[in-house]
């Protein structure tokens, strides 16, 4: 890759507001990975195929409720923006099914509301 | 579009009612014919404690307080209308404020670009434009910024003299080292915002006129440092790092160096000697490292936490920075919340918010219906602070008053069940085991307090002991030569201090009120209250429960190792432990 320019950080943020879509961000530090967060990401995405959802699933840092772990926030336009804490194998299934595909949130796992 | 009624009972009193509260708010929907348009959801925090049934929706984001089912109908009213129902509406205030954190569970750690549309590297882009080496010390020290690694020094002053020192190389240093236990801040911001270090250390870097940095991070950090490579490789394809960076005359390098977990290390003169090869042994100061550090070179060593803020002084300024905190202190702090609490994690708060607030507004107090006893701060090198006390605000000098310290930002909780002269045993075994055995002070007044202190807890202890632990404390606090050393008796002191009827106890009743130490307990069963379930005969892990479910059973002296898991597994609360 070229040498960045203060040009170019400008315009890689300005390209990334305008790209913004449906997200869903996996907690991905050692308190995440250790709660089984690999597991979890895996499941979205394959989930997130089958059900042909458009959505992104992206990997983040922790978040702080370490406790809660592993934790999903989802962002799907329309609804509030939430995180889910002790996410399983099956919320992680409701998660596509419910919440980005049926636009419902998954309840009893809510942990953190962005509004 | 539709509107979300999050519903949740945090009383913790009785049964959880927030299933039968959702049933109320679907009923009164149905019965208004409001299906499409409010939906309720069950929630498992939703960020208040011990209110009642809390209701919050969202996107009118009114909050309800103490909700009874009466309320259920006229809050769905409300919801209508888009006006607040008044009686139950409390505003809650959100107690932390994230710096450091910002970008942490928001950014992709290993995405350039993500942490670039977060704003990132458009301080390091200004400074190199517009600013010279002695503008950002400048701003450093008008922001107030201090050293947040636990001493407290103020990070433009640190650059300052480093930048003043003439060499032909310089350094500048993250020390990552952080060993205290149950703290993990620095982890956390490696792992989930690695490129705010490397921004803060190229700044660092230009103002104390330093070519190349270097990461100081332990080896049992496998993730943080995975992450940290990957970035800094990432900064050198992209030219954030190397030469000529971001097309100024400014060039900048970074290493990463391995620490193998010696506690000690994270002292700056043990951490150099480490670094250039050398057994990790503190050497007296002065010379301090500004002026003769790594491989003789001025070398400025910061901490992770210190670190992260740079940008975002620079970026928003020293002005809306040093509005944050109090008068002495600064800007926020990010502490690790363990041990007995409801949520355990990281939080970051605003210097001068009380303990009370870190430890029931935003981690929700004690597990399970237990009481909090007291909070621990600073590691090894800290104190307790007793509940009673939990109004203290939290800055340097605050916690400092209270006999403990602000360290690296550790807060362990303990309940009921945590016996204090455990607790100071624990610590003070702690640095036993990490002291580096180069002063006598140390090396030998720790092992002998400790041996003074297991003789407490084993039920030998008299008070001559307790005199001369503090004897040995304070030999140590003047004697020692490094900060591990002056440090260690803390915990004991600390203890000594808030807790001396538990001393006394031990001492002279021979009982751990907290029955916590083993050797002062026995677990006997009550016949009369036993239902012979045969629960403690499965829990004993070294098999001193004998009988059968006719019989019933007898715990064997001489056998039990006094563990108290037959006292937990107990429904009846037959076991007595005394």
């Amino acid at each position: 890759m070229a040498k960045l320019t203060r040009e170019d950080l400008a315009k890689i943020k300005q390209d990334a507001v305008e790209a913004e879509k449906n997200w869903i961000k996996v907690g991905y530090s050692s308190c995440g990975i250790a709660a089984g967060a690999q597991e979890i990401f895996n499941v979205l995405r394959e989930e997130a195929r089958k059900h042909n959802a458009d959505i992104e699933i992206k990997k983040c840092g922790c978040v702080g409720m370490c406790s809660a772990e592993p934790i999903v926030e989802v962002c799907v336009k329309g609804l509030p923006r939430v995180h889910y804490g002790k996410v399983d194998r099956e919320t992680a299934v409701k998660i596509i099914e419910d919440h980005v595909c049926g636009k419902l949130l998954v309840n009893d796992h809510v942990m953190g509301i962005q509004g | 579009m539709s509107k979300t009624v999050f519903i949740k009972d945090t009383g913790t009193a009785g049964k959880d009612r927030t299933r039968d509260f959702y049933g109320f708010f679907l009923g009164v929907i149905r019965e208004k014919g409001l299906e499409n348009e409010v939906i309720p959801v069950r929630v498992a925090d939703i960020g208040l404690y011990n209110q009642g049934v809390v209701v919050r929706v969202v996107p009118d984001n009114f909050v309800y307080a103490q909700v009874e089912e009466s309320d259920v109908s006229l809050i769905v009213d409300s919801i209508k209308t888009g006006k607040p129902y008044s009686a139950k509406l409390v505003k809650p205030v959100s107690k932390q404020l994230r710096i450091v954190l910002r970008n942490c569970g928001v950014v992709d750690p290993e995405s350039l670009e993500d942490y670039i549309a977060h704003d990132g590297f458009a301080a390091l882009a200004k400074v190199l434009e517009s600013y010279t080496p002695e503008k950002v010390i400048q701003e450093m020290k008008a922001s107030g910024l201090r050293g947040r690694g636990g001493a407290g020094f103020p990070t433009g002053m640190k650059w300052e003299f480093t930048r003043k020192s003439q060499s032909d190389q310089k350094y500048i240093v993250c020390n990552g080292d952080e060993g205290d236990p149950g703290a993990y801040m620095d982890r956390g911001v490696l792992e989930g915002d690695p490129y705010s270090v490397i921004e803060g250390m190229i700044i660092g870097g230009y103002a104390i006129g330093a070519s190349k940095g270097l990461f100081y991070i332990r080896a049992e950090y496998p993730v943080a440092i995975e992450r940290i490579e990957k970035a800094i490789k990432r900064c050198h394809e992209t030219g954030l790092l190397g030469n000529n960076i971001l097309g100024s005359s400014f060039s900048f390098d970074l290493e990463i160096r391995l620490g193998a977990g010696a506690f000690v290390c994270g002292e700056e003169t043990a951490l150099i000697a480490s670094i250039e090869g050398k057994r990790g042994y503190p050497s007296p100061r002065p010379p301090f490292p500004s002026v003769k550090g790594l491989w003789g070179r001025p070398t400025c060593i910061n901490n992770v936490e210190t670190l992260a803020n740079v940008p975002v002084i620079l970026h928003k300024g020293a002005d809306w920075f040093s509005k944050i905190g109090t008068e002495t202190a600064k800007g926020t702090k990010v502490f690790a919340v363990t041990g007995k609490v409801r949520n355990s994690g990281l939080v970051e708060v605003p210097m001068g918010t009380t303990v009370e607030d870190i430890v029931y507004g935003i981690c929700g107090g004690a597990m399970r219906g237990k009481q909090v006893k007291a909070i621990q701060t600073g590691g090894p090198s800290g104190g307790v602070i007793p509940k009673e006390y939990f109004g203290t605000k939290v800055d340097y000098e605050s916690l400092q008053k209270m006999g403990s310290i602000m360290g690296s930002g550790g807060m362990i909780v303990m309940d009921e069940d945590d016996c204090m002269v455990d607790i100071a045993k624990f610590y003070l075994g702690f640095c036993v085991d990490e002291s580096c055995g180069k002063c006598a002070p140390c090396r030998i007044g720790g092992t002998q307090m400790l041996k003074l202190l297991t003789k407490v807890t084993d039920g030998r202890g008299t008070q001559e002991d307790l005199a001369r632990l503090e004897q040995i404390s304070h030999a140590m606090q003047k004697a020692s030569l490094c900060g591990l050393g002056q440090t260690a008796p803390n915990p004991v002191l600390s203890t000594l201090h808030y807790y001396r009827a538990e001393y006394d106890a031990h001492v002279n009743e021979r009982k751990c009120p907290a029955c916590k130490c083993a050797n002062l307990l026995q677990f006997v069963i009550v016949q009369d209250k036993c239902v012979k379930c045969g629960m403690c005969f499965k829990a004993c892990p070294v098999g001193a429960i004998s009988g059968s479910r006719e019989s019933g059973y007898l715990i064997d002296q001489t056998k039990c190792i006094r563990c108290g898991q037959c006292f937990e597994v107990c429904k009846p609360k037959a076991i007595s432990r005394s």
